[in-house]
């Protein structure tokens, strides 16, 4: 993909910009995509135009008397229509940048953005599971100035979903993935030889020759 | 800023295009709509000349009501000469018929001095209120539409206007 620089200040070009990289790593990974809900969107919009294009057409050469009731039906049909689109966008679509199956396994994947939060929501649902939300700071893949950086992308989306991780499991870190699984405590305690417990996480044989050549 | 296009998958592409076509569309569909409402064929029209002054000056722009058949004297109607496109906004000084009877109308300009026989075309010396009038004047808004009269005068800002629109919308993706 052709090194296109964005402005890392807004918001839009930030999140169109990973909704795009999205498909593609998608498509790459061999999901196929479905374009049933885009498709309608287009298919109602373009009739609309059709509708609003043909009541020109009509007004242009016959005139306004002629075309007075045509006109009425168009105008009640694009309102109708106009309507109709806006309502699939907003609750069909509902974010929606990418649906497809692989090896049988259907997965949706919607994102958003919220006003002044450099954050990227997703809201990814497979065929086994509800839907799950995930989210990462954009800065976890633009740099400073604007360059998308596809690596921690693909791996951040491979190590958070299970779909994506089977499909990549170059990108998907076993340590993450395990992580997301199962948090591991901040602290381990380890016993030490005299009775006492030694909370401070290190490893006293590792560093051990060093310590016990000072303290000896 | 053109190659943020090329990268688009051609379905991208065409849902970029039909925002601008809705844009377009919505706008001639809005015109129409209220088309429709008013029963006239141009229900917003802007004053072109002075000759309304000092009630109506060049640039005011006029919104028009075309249901009302039963025009009275002192109604201000707007009209366009048989044969001509330009409509010319005058007051109603004489009317003959109505009723059953075709209305027939005389008009002439407040600031004119003589009516409008002059203005109507050859052999024409009323207007026919079905026939020739777009619709009486219900409410205005003073020097807005100076910006047709610009566009109409330099016919270049029509296509500059419309081409950065088309920029905008369908390079910005939000």
């Amino acid at each position: 993909m052709a090194d296109t620089k964005i402005s890392p200040h807004s918001l839009a070009e930030l999140k169109n910009t990973t909704d795009d990289a999205l498909g593609n790593y998608l498509r790459g990974l061999k999901f196929e995509q479905d374009n049933t809900k885009l498709d309608v969107r287009l298919a109602i919009g373009y009739a609309s135009v059709i509708i609003a294009a043909a009541t020109f057409a009509a007004d242009y050469k016959l005139g306004w008397e002629a075309t007075k009731t045509w006109t009425a039906v168009a105008v009640v049909a694009y309102a109708l229509l106009n309507g109709a689109f806006t309502y699939w966008m907003w609750a069909v679509e509902k974010g929606c940048v990418f649906a497809g199956v692989r090896e049988g396994k259907k997965i949706s994947v919607a994102s958003k953005t919220k006003k002044h939060d450099p954050t990227y929501y997703l809201t990814i649902s497979s065929a086994n599971s509800e839907s799950r939300q995930i989210t990462a700071p954009f800065t976890t893949w633009f740099t400073a100035d604007g360059y998308f950086v596809a690596k921690p992308f693909q791996q951040w989306l491979a190590s958070s979903v299970e779909a994506i991780g089977n499909a990549d499991s170059k990108n998907a870190l076993r340590d993450q993935r395990d992580e997301i699984a199962s948090p591991s405590p901040e602290v381990e305690l380890t016993p030490q030889g005299n009775g006492t417990v030694d909370a401070s996480g290190t490893d006293g044989k590792s560093k051990g020759s060093k310590r016990s050549k000072r303290k000896g | 800023m053109f190659s943020a296009l090329g990268n688009l998958q051609p379905r991208q592409l065409a849902a970029q295009i039909l925002n601008f076509a809705l844009v377009l569309s919505t706008a001639f569909m809005l015109w129409k709509g209220l088309s429709v409402f008013t029963n006239s064929s141009s229900p917003i029209v802007v004053v072109l000349s002075g000759s309304m002054e000092p009630a109506f000056q060049r640039g005011d722009l006029l919104f028009l009501w075309n249901r009302g058949k039963e025009t009275q004297v002192g109604e201000i109607v707007v009209y366009n000469v048989r044969g001509k496109d330009i409509p010319i906004v005058h007051r109603v000084i004489r009317r003959f018929g109505g009723g059953s009877a075709p209305l027939q109308l005389l008009t002439k300009g407040d600031n004119n001095a003589a009516d409008d026989t002059e203005l109507y075309a050859r052999g024409q010396s009323y207007l026919d209120r079905s026939k020739d009038v777009i619709g009486s004047v219900v409410g205005y808004v003073p020097f807005v539409g100076y910006v047709t009269i610009l566009l109409s005068e330099y016919p270049w800002l029509k296509t500059a206007m419309l081409g950065f629109m088309a920029l905008t919308v369908v390079l910005q993706r939000e």
